[in-house]
């Protein structure tokens, strides 16, 4: 019996690492009663998983995971047990029992994250919207990062232009800047906003202090056709 | 308040960020506007090292049970961290409320090791506060230390204005009584200090003063002041039923060296082994009940969601009531996927029953300590188990499943010879046969055996506190006598640090000589000296060649029945006599009873030891 959970991650609890994640619900279900079915085996451990796990130090409203449960409770009682011994930070948002076998992490494929960050030069918001623009419309955004190629680690090249599907830029206060992307998650491409942060950083026009920039993911979307799909 | 926007800029930089944020589950939030106390308890140490250690769970929950009294968290910064602190001038604040330390009433030091010195300076600095007593105004938090280290304090007295012998259950809340008292009635630290001088285990470092003779040694410790006491007498909690034991631990977000429910089953321990300082500084042995002790597990298993309770004390197997407890706690926990785990287990009261019961865990390694290779040298420490210990023992877990073995030793014990130190080859290869001369079908996993010796350190408040230290070539030597006679690839032989046994020596028996060498090698950058990454012997020396003192005097001098001790003002309530004894029957090798069995009359006052046990 699977349960589909949607839940946030907030404040200070942003530098909670996935597997320390793991570790806090798989507490919070043996305290809050929850029956969670687990694994055979020698060393027996809680079958749950999160969907596409946030990088450290980035905030999100709405994450998803599945539990498999060993019998069916009541979805209202389980987000109120397990929401009075989680922090306030980490809080569950929703609960359901999906129609479709398929797991979550399969179903994933775009998220929307907002993003922060301080410019250095003095640009207004029409300019600051023209840079984008430019940017994406240049043809290919280029990063390095490092590729594992059989045991050795080494520097590829890699353009993650087809990975972004828009920015919006939706705010600028003194110098600050607020914008929204919608991104590549899961197995069909992933990006990691990190390196959206550093390749956006690269663009000397727009002047970008990468150590300011704050984010937020707003939301996880399946594709559906042309249209982009909340799982819950 | 600190500045937030400042600490999250750098703490998206920071390796584990999460060891600087607070916010677990179980940790206390108070308004710090609303209480009458705030004190800040903060070991000297990393998050994760902390966050294991027993004694910080305990004040933690019995400070912040009290209504007008805020209990929050302070640990050494990572080395990143500071540095990023430092750049961006974010004074050091409690995980809590993220407040600065520094306008705190107490800061509250637990001394668990000597190499962690460096860091209490370091935290005073960070948090702006001046590293000597003398130096502080009433603006200051009291710096106030207590734990095992305590018991010398002496190296660094010049910089605490408070340290509490013994067992802080009682005394820590008798002692912030009396500061709410003082708050509210007009506050005078001079008259406060003197007034809680002479509540017993309160010792004031800075109403004594320490005549010294021309060579070095103590002459006396004079008393500056009527209320301060010659001989200070260590607290110990008489009844632990009815102390207050926590029913709630933090959960940590980060995984922690100890991360589990720990449950403390007694204090003290009867086997007298003589070079462990811990076995004479808790006496007598008090037990916590088998009722009691299920009751506390269901809380804190109830509070914390863990999945795995640990039994902690010195020796575990020497609780009267373990077989019942053992079997009580899994008929408990058995199907709720909690597990019970069994640290500090002895060759000699290896119960195959016990381990049999809690089958369910996990076999990985097993580790015993039988601290000298030679049976002549276990005698001279007073180390009660043999080889045929060892044997039973070992079998009994290959039998069982068991194929990893972890061995502890020391090098440099007193009467220490070569053939000595190569008993530890002996018994890793007894090990290994005892593996392999198994029928084929019979053994099971991968085996190994891993040797690891440490350099004996000589303890204050031990029958060795007599004797001089080994010298860091001849622990290199022996070191390596053992390691180039192993050739095996399954035995495995480690050894630690001669350099860092040698400095920490050097602290464990020092005097107040000692405190200008510390800020010295502070100044120098000295910091988590205990981890072996970020100690430097050559900051050290250089330290001690600056300040013109002589480690070796500390660490490698032989000391004569008759010389007066830094410590010997504290009374533990073993006598000195009786260590003394106690040396001079190692020297002979003879061995002294466990003292459940006799008193073997080591001078502690109405020991109810003979009443709970046979």
């Amino acid at each position: 019996m699977i349960l589909r959970v949607k839940f946030n991650k907030k404040n200070y609890l942003k530098y909670i690492g996935h597997l320390d994640l793991l570790r806090l619900f798989q507490r919070t279900f043996n305290r809050a009663e929850i029956p969670v079915k687990y694994s055979e085996g020698f060393n027996p451990h809680p079958k749950f998983s999160i969907a596409n796990p946030l990088s450290l130090g980035i905030e999100s409203e709405e994450e998803y995971m599945d539990i498999d449960l060993v019998e069916k409770i009541n979805t209202e009682d389980f987000i109120k047990r397990m929401n009075h011994i989680l922090p306030k930070d980490i809080q569950i948002l929703d609960a359901i029992y999906p129609d479709d076998e398929k797991s979550i992490s399969a179903k994933l494929s775009w998220a929307l994250y907002e993003i922060r960050f301080d410019i250095e030069k003095d640009l207004s918001l029409d300019e600051v919207k023209s840079i984008l623009e430019n940017w994406l419309n240049s043809g290919e955004i280029m990063i390095s990062r490092l590729r594992k190629k059989g045991k050795r680690k080494v520097m590829k090249e890699e353009d993650i232009r087809p990975l972004i599907q828009m920015i919006q830029v939706k705010e600028k206060a003194d110098n600050e800047v607020t914008i929204e992307s919608v991104m590549r998650v899961g197995d069909g491409g992933n990006l990691r906003p990190f390196d959206f942060v550093d390749a956006l950083g690269n663009n000397i026009e727009l002047g970008m202090d990468v150590d300011s920039a704050s984010l937020i993911r707003k939301a996880l979307y399946i594709e559906n056709g042309e249209r982009l799909d909340k799982p819950i | 308040m600190i500045n937030k926007k400042k600490l999250d800029k750098i703490l998206n930089k920071v390796e584990k960020p999460a060891r600087y944020i607070g916010m677990e589950q179980n940790s206390v939030i108070k308004d710090l506007n609303n209480v009458k106390v705030k004190f800040a308890f903060c070991f000297p140490d990393v998050y994760e090292v902390g966050m294991s250690h027993l004694g910080l769970h305990i004040l933690y929950n019995l400070i912040n049970n009290e209504k007008d009294y805020a209990c929050e968290r302070v640990f050494s910064p990572w080395v990143d961290m500071e540095e990023l602190m430092r750049k961006e001038n974010i004074p050091l604040y409690t995980l809590e409320n993220k407040e600065e330390v520094k306008n705190f009433d107490f800061l509250g030091f637990t001394l668990q090791y000597e190499m962690s010195y460096t860091n209490i300076l370091n935290v005073l600095d960070l948090s702006g506060i001046p590293f000597l007593s003398k130096d502080r105004t009433d603006e200051d938090p009291l710096i106030i230390a207590g734990g095992p280290c305590a018991y010398n304090p002496e190296p660094i007295a010049d910089m605490i204005d408070i340290i509490v012998l013994g067992e802080g259950e009682e005394v820590t809340l008798e002692l912030l009584d009396k500061y709410k008292e003082y708050k509210e009635n007009g506050w005078d630290k001079e008259t406060f200090l003197r007034d809680i001088a002479s509540i017993k285990g309160i010792y004031i470092p800075k109403f004594y003063q320490i005549k010294y003779k021309e060579d070095g040694t103590i002459d006396e410790m004079i008393p500056l002041v009527d209320e301060a006491p010659r001989v200070i007498e260590k607290r110990m909690v008489r009844d632990l039923d009815t102390m207050y034991s926590p029913e709630t631990m933090i959960v940590p977000y980060i995984e922690t060296i100890h991360d589990r429910v720990v449950l403390e089953i007694f204090r003290g321990c009867t086997h007298g082994c003589r070079f462990c300082q811990a076995g004479m500084l808790y006496r007598p042995i008090r037990e916590k009940s088998t009722s009691r002790l299920m009751e506390l597990a269901e809380k804190l298993v109830q509070s914390t969601g863990y999945e795995d309770v640990s039994l902690s004390s010195l020796s575990t197997c020497d609780y009267s009531q373990l077989q019942l407890l053992v079997s009580s706690l899994m008929g408990e926990f058995g199907d709720r996927n909690v597990g019970v785990s069994l640290p500090s287990l002895r060759l000699d009261s290896f119960s195959i029953d016990i381990l049999k019961e809690i089958e369910k865990v996990r076999k990985s390694g097993l580790t015993f300590a039988p601290e000298a290779g030679s049976q002549r040298l276990r005698d001279v420490i007073n180390k009660g188990v043999n080889e045929e210990d060892l044997v039973n023992a070992v079998t009994y877990a290959f039998n069982e499943g068991w194929s990893r073995i972890k061995l502890y030793f020391m090098i440099g014990l007193p009467t220490e010879t070569d053939e000595d130190v190569l008993g530890i080859k002996e018994l890793s290869y007894l090990v290994k046969d005892l593996f392999f001369d198994r029928p084929k079908e019979e053994r099971r996993g991968n085996f190994s055996v891993t040797a690891s010796a440490s350099c004996f350190v000589p303890k204050p408040f031990t029958p060795f506190q007599w004797v001089k230290q080994e010298s860091i070539d001849e622990f290199r030597r022996k070191a390596y006598l053992v390691k180039d006679n192993i050739r095996d690839n399954k035995v495995t032989f480690n050894y630690h640090d001669a350099e860092l046994s040698y400095v920490e020596a050097i602290f464990a028996r020092g005097d107040r000589k000692l405190s200008k060498v510390l800020i010295n090698a502070w100044e120098k950058g000295a910091r988590f000296d205990g981890w072996s990454e970020h100690f430097s012997f050559d900051l050290w020396l250089e330290a001690f060649e600056d300040m013109g003192i002589d480690g070796e005097f500390y660490a490698l001098r032989q000391r004569n029945m008759d010389e007066v001790f830094p410590w010997d003002f504290i009374d533990i309530g073993v006598s000195k006599k009786y260590l003394y004894k106690e040396y001079q029957k190692a020297i002979a090798g003879e061995l002294t009873n466990d003292c459940r069995l006799k008193c073997t009359g080591c001078g502690i006052q109405d020991c109810a030891m003979r009443g709970v046990f046979n």
